[in-house]
């Protein structure tokens, strides 16, 4: 018997529709994975199954019986338990607090009991044999990768039947990473289900025994996962072939140099990047997360401290903020990755969020010309395209896809020539991709120049002229036209790691 | 036109309120319609809501400034100290204390933007400091009369019109302007939606939070010199109704108290019916006690109707309209 | 399809070896507050003859305790990442309510007191309550709480007076093994504190403060950790209202306010953290005593006592700037 099934499951958000009729099963004992593009209604599905997220309509069922948990404790208590990326942790309690968090053992007083704890700890460490940790250290002092393991130690210590794994080796070293392979293995090996989230192709194949493809909020087929083939899932996940996503590839880069960057340094994942990027070109940024893409696309924008050097369009530039970096035509524009909390303002209209950046340009000693900003806006539109019932419609009732434009129309009209996309097609549909891919070609082909870093690896190939990779926050490897792969930046990426 | 309505229903809401209250009043005191009464109640309403515009920038960005109460007593005290009763000294004293009282909302301005200080300790610290100030600096005596000059800007008359109303009808136009025709309203709501996205969209925004501070303070110390004028002389204690007055009068206005909305036309509509139900209470044989049980009243109910709780609720209520918005 | 994402952050073990100078760090905020307490204490006895002595701390405490209350109900809402404007309002309600309806029969008192401290929690819970339901800000809530009961208080007493047994009065001044009724109720509060931070609620009250969107997907009902918060802020509140009528005699309906800013100023100066997940209720302590010891030091140095208030919120301004930075340096380490 199936230990859980669901059928239907629809869930919106305003007027974005996160996942539509949903189907699903697994049963006790098999590694269950779900596989599909970022934004696909995973994460969604997840958070339905694990009570954080109500979901509008759909039926679950847990052992036969109606499923609907109000909260993540109601879904603990039937016996599912979720590990999502960092996300349940408390950063200024203990390792040991974290993971019994609410289910400590207690003294005759009430309180905690320390030793108890400590014990309970240091066996469910032992049991699973995981990697060194110190149970008294507080979360906020541990790396990425050792609060991964406390996530999954949190996760195991509910001794659940339904153990669901978000991505759980994304932000682990490979060898922990291969500890969570095996050990997945081994909670299945004793009646439990574990549900398997991984953009990893080969971890899919290495431990799953049957998978789940989601698209576009939904799910399209579940295989067994010897039973079907890597294209056949790859084409499942897409839906439909790729070749008309990417706008032809014409050089436009010219030999003038736009943005020079000397070791550039911020924080401690930005250790010192070098490269330059020249009028006309689209230069692709890529490297695992956390290696300073994020750090570097900010300081260049002003937005966090660095130090190094920077010239545009041959000038040395100090950057001390973002109003000092859209100065102009010679400045720079940056097209965030967090929508919602540094892109728009989504409770304001789209007219108000195009011209934010520019309201210099339609002021007259101070006071506003709101005929020149109806220009500007409606140039904007149609330029974009942007599909808004009028300017005057709120941001945050936009599909995503033309809330990203209507960012892109906020930098263009800074007409800033140098322009930063941090991973501008997250969470867009694919017909915006295919737009916004081409007008980054337009735009480069009318002297832009433009950054563009992407979560996405098929994108980094398929659209810049080059390829950075980083390693380390520092330059690894710079793919010129014809060398650029999937492999050769994933090679890059990792060399040091094969070595 | 349309849209200007819907968009700001609840600073409608707030003018009915009025009308409502004021019909009200008019049953429980027939005598309240009367001309000189309206008047004299306007007036209080222009001190009110000059205190309150201040305020507004304030909330707009998505701070909020509790140093008013002192900020105004401290102006009312030197204004009337340094001039002791004579006009003349006024053309030096009152720049000056005008300047003061920005100086102080820019510190305030500067603790909050530059180095991060939460508004509500900034300005309660700055309240208190200021306050212990004055205190020291008077020894807690009484002060001389206000000059002539101030008394008859608070409560002199040009013709039928007190002359405060035409002051606090000049500034409620300049707030307007720079709310709505100006680049700094714009900076101001973009800011109080989202202070990150703001500036990542290049606006100043440290700049915009440091003058909404700045003119917090200027607004509560004018309110303070003019107030000597009516109540005849600086007392201890004149300006700390003021803090619960001015943020009541913005809350009734719509501004949402989680800034990005509002509109000092609104704020205006929330002095006038928190003057109202003040005059409304004696009337009742309510004391000072009910007032501020009032007060308190008031800002809880109309921040819980801005609230997201009731957002939704209004959703429901307007659901014609929110269906078209989210249609396209 | 996406790319494979494995995270790995560019240095392994950045802050292990750094690990006392976080924990230092950690500290530092409460440290400092050790120190300006010994250096305020020095200078106090230099000035004043018979600092060193118990009847000192005897008296000592009893001023700092009305403080010390109100700020340990403070201390609750600050960790839990909140801040409470209301106490005013309580204090001043709590002092009215004594006032005017105790007698000299015991039993009254008792009953009174009782009901005084039950108002106080029931106040704070509806604080509590009203934050989580409405998702207003804590100090919009809290200051409106504060004007409502600041005017019940005056319609129950418009202006200071009011009385209470004389017995109640000498409360502060019984003493058991030379030790003043004050000295024992910190005694105790401070082994409430080592309990209840050790309690399941305790914990989630701290990890609500720290990050309440992990807390709440850990399983944590918000709304009833904010009841409970603000309900304690509230009874803490009502217990320095009592307290305070010992050393006063008298109810005051306006009284209430001057605890508020102090309240705020004993925590942050002892080390808890404006921002939630941080603090204890020994470096409050000693942020009271040094509020309050200021107080002693404006009396022997003869200037004007609304010099006080001058002081504490200057040093306030001071403990907020150096914890902010101190915050900033120790966030540049971790990441």
């Amino acid at each position: 018997m199936d230990l859980i099934e669901v059928s239907g499951l629809t869930k919106r958000y305003g007027g974005i529709v996160a996942l539509s009729e949903a189907q699903f099963s697994a049963w006790a004992g098999e590694v269950h994975a779900l596989v599909g593009e970022n934004g696909a209604g995973k994460s969604t599905f997840i958070q339905i199954l694990s009570g954080a997220v109500h979901p509008d309509e759909g039926k679950l069922q847990l052992e036969g019986q109606p499923y609907s948990p109000i909260n993540p404790d109601a879904a603990q208590a039937l016996g599912v338990a979720a590990v999502f990326q960092e996300l349940s942790l408390i950063p200024d309690l203990a390792v040991e607090q974290n993971i019994w968090f609410r289910r400590e053992p207690r003294t005759a007083l009430l309180t905690v009991d320390g030793k108890a704890l400590r014990r309970k700890t240091l066996e469910l460490f032992d049991k699973y044999r995981f990697p060194p940790l110190d149970p008294a250290r507080e979360l906020r002092r541990l790396t990425l990768a050792e609060r991964q393991l406390v996530e999954i130690a949190k996760g195991l210590a509910k001794d659940p039947r339904i153990l669901i794994l978000d991505e759980a080796t994304s932000a682990l070293p490979a060898k922990e990473a291969e500890w969570l392979l095996a050990l997945t293995r081994q909670i299945a090996a004793e009646g439990r289900l574990v549900i398997f989230i991984s953009h990893r192709m080969g971890e899919v194949r290495a431990i799953a025994d049957r998978l789940t493809i989601f698209r576009n909020g939904s799910t399209v087929a579940s295989h067994v996962a010897t039973a079907v083939s890597d294209d056949e899932i790859v084409t499942q996940m897409i839906g439909r072939p790729l070749v008309r996503l990417y706008p032809e590839r014409k050089a436009t880069a010219t030999e003038r140099i736009a943005l020079k960057v000397d070791d550039l340094r911020s924080g401690s994942r930005l250790t010192g990047a070098s490269f330059e990027l020249r009028e006309g070109e689209v230069l692709g940024v890529g490297g695992l997360q956390g290696h300073g893409q994020r750090e570097l696309f900010q300081s260049l924008f002003g937005a966090s401290r660095a130090t190094g050097s920077i010239e545009l369009w041959g000038k040395p530039t100090q950057i001390a903020n973002p109003r000092h970096a859209l100065i102009g035509r010679d400045g720079i524009a940056l097209v965030p990755e967090d929508r919602p909390g540094q892109g728009l303002l989504l409770t304001k209209s789209v007219r108000e969020n195009l011209t934010l950046s520019v309201i210099r340009r339609f002021t007259d000693k101070g006071f506003l010309s709101r005929g020149r900003e109806a220009a500007l806006v409606k140039e904007m539109v149609d330029f974009l395209r942007i599909k808004a019932g009028t300017p005057e419609q709120l941001a945050g009732t936009l599909s995503g896809g033309n809330q990203q434009k209507v960012i892109f129309g906020k930098m263009l009209l800074t007409e800033a020539r140098v322009l930063l996309l941090y991973d501008p097609t997250r969470g867009v549909d694919v017909g915006t991709k295919g737009e916004i891919f081409q007008l980054m070609r337009d735009l480069a082909a009318r002297g832009y120049a433009i950054l563009f870093y992407s979560s996405d690896l098929p994108e980094l190939v398929h659209v810049p002229d080059r390829v950075l990779v980083l390693r380390s926050g520092r330059v690894a490897a710079t793919l010129g036209a014809g060398r650029v792969s999937e492999e050769a930046i994933l090679r890059a990426a990792v060399l040091d790691e094969a070595a | 036109m349309s849209s200007f309505l819907t968009r700001n229903r609840l600073i409608l809401l707030a003018y009915l309120g009025m009308v409502v209250l004021l019909l009200v009043t008019a049953l429980f005191s027939p005598g309240f319609l009367s001309e000189s009464n309206l008047r004299s109640t306007l007036v209080l309403a222009a001190f009110v809501g000059i205190v309150a515009l201040g305020q507004t920038f304030v909330i707009i960005g998505g701070g909020i400034d509790l140093s008013i109460p002192w900020v105004l007593n401290s102006a009312a005290i030197l204004m009337t100290l340094l001039c002791a009763g004579q006009d003349l000294p006024l053309f030096w004293v009152a720049p000056l204390i005008l300047v003061g009282g920005a100086a102080i909302g820019l510190i305030n301005g500067v603790g909050v933007a530059i180095f991060g200080v939460p508004p509500i300790i900034m300005t309660l610290a700055a309240n208190v400091i200021l306050q212990g100030l004055i205190l020291v600096y008077t020894g807690g005596s009484p002060t001389p009369s206000a000059p002539e000059l101030i008394k008859f800007l608070s409560v002199g008359r040009l013709g039928p019109v007190p002359v405060i109303l035409l002051i606090w009808a000049v500034l409620a136009l300049v707030a307007s302007l720079l709310l709505s025709k100006a680049a700094f309203g714009r900076h101001l709501y973009a800011l109080g939606s989202s202070a990150t996205v703001a500036e990542f969209s290049g606006v100043p925004t440290a700049r915009t939070i440091i003058l909404t501070y700045a003119s917090s303070g200027l607004s509560a110390a004018l309110a303070g010199m003019l107030l000597t004028g009516y109540s005849g002389q600086a007392y201890l204690g004149m300006g700390d109704s003021y803090l619960f007055t001015s943020i009541a009068a913005v809350a009734i206005g719509g501004a949402s108290i989680l800034g990005g909305s509002g509109h000092y036309l609104g704020s205006i509509a929330g002095a006038l019916v928190l003057t109202i139900l003040t005059g409304l209470l004696p009337a009742l044989n309510l004391s000072s006690g009910a007032l501020l049980v009032v007060y308190g009243a008031v800002i809880l109910v109309t921040v819980s109707l801005g609230s997201e709780t009731f957002a939704s609720l209004w959703g429901l209520v307007f659901k014609n309209k929110k269906q078209k918005t989210e249609g396209d | 399809m996406s790319v494979s994402v494995a995270e790995r952050p560019a240095e392994t073990e950045p802050a292990r070896h750094l690990a006392w100078r976080g924990w230092l760090l950690d500290r530092a905020p409460f440290l400092v507050a050790c120190l300006m307490l010994l250096v305020v204490v020095a200078i106090y006895g230099a000035l004043q003859k018979g600092v060193f002595t118990l009847d000192e701390i005897n008296l000592d405490t009893a001023a700092a305790m009305t403080l010390i209350l109100a700020a340990t109900g403070q201390t609750i809402v600050l960790i839990r990442g909140g801040i409470d404007l209301s106490i005013g309002g309580v204090i001043s309600l709590g002092t009215v309510i004594a006032a005017t309806q105790f007698s000299d029969d015991p039993l009254t008192v008792v009953m009174w007191s009782a009901l005084i401290l039950a108002i106080g929690f029931a106040v704070g819970a509806l604080n509590g309550l009203l934050i989580s339901a409405l998702k207003l800000q804590p100090f919009l809530v809290t200051l409106a709480s504060w004007s409502i009961l600041n005017g019940i208080a005056m319609l129950i007493l418009p202006t200071d007076g009011g009385g209470v047994p004389g017995w109640w009065i000498g409360f502060s001044y019984n003493q058991i093994l030379g030790l003043a009724s004050p000295v024992w109720m910190l005694i105790g509060l401070i082994i409430f504190w080592y309990w209840f931070r050790a309690t399941r609620l305790g914990i989630t009250i701290q990890a609500t403060g720290s990050n309440e969107k992990s807390a709440f997907l850990s399983g944590v009902s918000i709304a009833r950790i904010n009841v409970v918060t603000y309900g304690l802020s509230g009874l803490f509140a009502a217990a320095a209202a009592l307290y305070l009528t010992t050393q006063t005699g008298a109810g005051s309906p306006t009284i209430g306010k001057d605890y508020i800013l102090p309240s705020v100023a004993a925590a942050v100066i002892g080390g808890v953290s404006l921002f939630g997940g941080r603090g204890h209720l020994l470096g409050t302590v000693i942020g009271a005593l040094i509020l309050t010891l200021i107080g002693n030091l404006v009396f022997v140095l003869r200037v004007s006592s609304y010099w006080q208030p001058v002081m504490s919120g200057v040093i306030l301004l001071v403990a907020v700037l150096a914890s902010s930075l101190a915050e900033k340096t120790a966030r540049g380490q971790e990441q």
